[in-house]
């Protein structure tokens, strides 16, 4: 394959698949505006491409199967035709060595500024305007930082703040693949935030695997995670514009009250709060190294409902971890209803490659664990619903998202991230906010009336 | 003098010292450089050229010149014996310090600390003991052989006690659980864990059920 450097659009084309989680689909994003820099083009179909990229998560075993099944589908087609592939992403070491000898190009996301020049060595391009080209002296991820994403939605999106973990817990191999912590200069994070509110977005997530852990790494010479809440809440306030600043996945050890009160001091700051308990029960916390108790994270959540009265608290849960009785599952139970929480991501435990569990005995039977699953769901289900109900009568304000699976709705979300569907055929409507009055109110979902469009401009993406 | 490594978090550092103390573990002394710590904290240990690396708690004292770490080989481990293999001049890169398993030094003069480790589990209570010399503590220390009760001397008389389950050499003869189960409990005391899971689980049992507050139970998951 021979690309001709002309500084248009250089007829070739690529294809990327994203594996994992929200972070994984930021730095897609990233990965995709390098890319397209270079001259290639987008193609959904893989069959048409002449640069195939994965960016590959081997937190999940059925993730990096599937790296594995594609790549070696791909080898064969390199017998008939041109192609190219790389994979970048959460990487292990132990695949990142296998897939130094599978793909052309094996890259952590912090080296992605040296892709261009990775295939320039290759011998078929030179990149157009990447700015970071020089063969540099080391890889940053604050270079990766600054490179503009090819945001994927035109209202909501994701700023990435802060990448790796420092905390260990036993189930997760997420420190081993991204490594320490490392936040982003508070200054970018402004910028791109300036511009994304600049350009109309409304929902803004500040991402990362340990989110409000931001600014530890830099002690002194960053400022912390509840500043920089600060700074974002004075510059809505500045800005004139409405929007929902969020931020996932907090850490409970790291949830300080000062983060909380600065959350309840400015209007743009979402009110909803996602706070991983994963177990509700002491020891099985122990077990899985969170390093903190029930105690800590009562206290926070004592915190929230003082400070921020109308927040809705959503959290993650890991039901069948390794040696959970059935004493400590009921613990959990206990604190889905102690904690009324409004959604909870409940995962049955299956051990992941590289975490400290995945040697241990996954001694629950996966029956134990669906019955838990469900019995969960449903005390889950009994506080939404409870919840929701308390909705009916009000009016609040929506982000309407998409259109709804029933014809003729559409459907978004209140600022606590409560999904609310309205009738209205207007299509204009999605990215915009609304008012609604709500009328009934499901399990998971709440129905209203259309009473106010608040803002009719074209939402103009650049 | 080796330059800090142009990666932030790593630094490489040369091979000061390597301290024998049983056939399978030993203590690697290392270059500190810039790298601050908070005693209990760890970082991860690699070699230039191996993409892996692993985590290891720091065994040395906050304000020692060089930093430490009490390694045991695992037997088809992939790093620890290449750590093993390592000797005084070749380099290590050490990634910087985190962790959480330190002591809130409000406590020191008020609260009795009780560390109970398995094994290498020990390496974070020898740099506190040896950070905050006036601490007031015990050590239960689950080892097999009385051969791993690694640089006992180190520890204040009477302070140290090795359970060792598979010799009678030791100052207590069975598991830590064991000993927990056979002698009072101090339920005031502040206890931290460490090293592998099963002890921890088990002992924490114990703890909890002799009326421990979790609160103060800490731990650390080695494997
Ligand atoms: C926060 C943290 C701190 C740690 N501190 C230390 C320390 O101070 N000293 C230390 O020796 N290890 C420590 N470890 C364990 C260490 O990181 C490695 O897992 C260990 O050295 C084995 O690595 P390996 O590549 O040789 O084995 P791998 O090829 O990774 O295989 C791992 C196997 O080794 C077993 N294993 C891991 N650690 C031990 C051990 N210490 N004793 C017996 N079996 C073990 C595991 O169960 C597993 O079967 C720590 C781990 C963590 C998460
Ligand atoms: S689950 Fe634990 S180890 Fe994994 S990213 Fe979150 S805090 Fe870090």
């Amino acid at each position: 394959m021979r690309l001709d450097y002309s500084g248009k659009k250089n007829g070739m084309k690529y294809h990327i698949i994203t594996l994992g989680c929200q972070m994984n689909s930021s730095d897609s994003e990233r990965v995709q505006t390098v890319i397209e820099s270079l001259g290639f083009s987008a193609t959904d179909n893989e069959n048409d491409a002449d640069l195939i990229g994965i960016i590959a998560c081997s937190v999940r075993q059925k993730a990096i199967d599937k790296v594995y099944s594609r790549v070696y589908k791909w080898n064969k087609w390199k017998n008939k035709r041109n192609l190219l592939t790389f994979v970048s992403g959460c990487i292990l070491p132990a695949d990142k060595e296998k897939f130094l000898k599978l793909f052309d190009f094996v890259f952590h996301t912090n080296e992605l500024n040296l892709f261009p020049e990775m295939l320039k060595n290759y011998g078929i391009v030179t990149p157009l305007h990447v700015q970071e080209t020089k063969a540099r002296p080391h890889v940053d991820i604050d270079l990766f930082w600054l490179i503009k994403p090819n945001y994927q939605n035109k209202f909501e999106a994701y700023i990435p703040i802060q990448n790796g973990c420092d905390k260990f817990c036993t189930y997760c191999a997420v420190p081993y693949t991204r490594g320490r912590e490392v936040s982003r200069s508070s200054d970018d994070i402004l910028k791109e935030l300036e511009r994304l509110v600049n350009l109309n977005y409304k929902s803004i997530t500040l991402l990362g695997q340990n989110v409000n852990s931001y600014g530890l790494d830099k002690k002194g010479s960053e400022i912390s995670f509840a500043q920089l809440l600060a700074q974002i809440g004075e510059f809505g306030f500045k800005s004139g514009k409405e929007f929902w600043v969020y931020f996932t996945s907090p850490h409970p050890r790291d949830m300080g009250e000062d983060v909380i009160q600065t959350i309840a001091k400015y209007k743009h700051l979402g009110k909803q709060i996602h706070l991983p308990v994963q177990s509700g029960d002491d020891k099985v916390l122990i077990r899985m190294n969170r390093q903190h108790g029930m105690s800590e994270y009562r206290k926070i959540v004592d915190s929230i409902r003082k400070h921020l009265p109308d927040a809705t608290l959503f959290t993650d849960i890991i039901v069948g971890f390794t040696g959970e009785t059935e004493e400590q599952f009921e613990n959990t139970r206990k604190a889905m209803h102690e904690f009324r929480y409004n959604m909870a991501y409940i995962a049955m435990y299956s051990p992941r490659p590289g975490a400290a569990s995945s040697r241990w005995d996954d001694d629950i039977p996966l029956d134990i664990k669906k019955e838990r699953f469900h019995a969960l769901s449903e005390d889950l289900r009994l506080e939404t619903s409870a919840y929701n109900k308390t909705m009916i009568g009000k009016i609040y304000r929506l982000l309407v998202r998409d259109t709804d699976r029933k014809m003729g709705y559409l459907s978004g979300q209140t600022e606590g991230k409560i999904t609310v569907r309205f009738k209205s055929d207007d299509l204009a409507l999605i990215g915009q906010f609304v008012n609604v009055k709500i009328t009934s109110a499901a399990d998971f979902s709440v129905q209203g009336d259309l009473i106010q469009v608040l803002e009719t401009k074209v939402v103009e993406n650049v | 003098m080796i330059k800090p490594s142009v990666e932030k978090n790593v630094r490489i550092s040369n091979l000061i010292d390597i301290r024998k103390l049983t056939n399978s573990a030993f203590v690697l002394r290392f270059e500190k450089h810039d790298l601050s710590f908070t005693a209990g904290q760890h970082i991860a240990l690699g070699i230039p050229d191996i993409i892996d690396t692993r985590e290891y708690s720091i065994y040395s004292a906050e304000n020692d010149e060089a930093m430490e770490v009490l390694i045991k080989e695992v037997e088809e481990g992939f790093m620890s014996p290449k750590f093993g293999k390592l000797v005084v001049g070749q380099k290590v890169k050490v990634m910087k310090p985190v962790g959480y398993f330190t002591i809130n030094k409000d406590y020191l003069q008020s609260k009795r600390f009780v560390f109970i480790a398995s094994g290498t589990g020990i390496a974070p209570f020898h740099s506190i003991i040896k950070s905050y010399p006036d601490i007031n503590y015990s050590i239960l220390h689950g080892i097999r052989t009385s051969e791993e009760a690694y640089e006992r001397n180190e520890y204040t008389a009477g302070k140290y006690i090795a359970c060792t389950s598979r010799d009678k050499n030791g100052d207590f003869h069975g598991r830590v659980t064991d000993y927990l189960q056979q002698n009072s409990i101090d339920t005031q005391a502040i206890y931290y864990l460490c090293g592998n899971y099963e002890m921890i689980d088990e002992a924490y049992g114990i703890l909890e059920k002799a009326g421990v507050k979790p609160e103060n139970l800490k731990a650390e998951v080695y494997f």
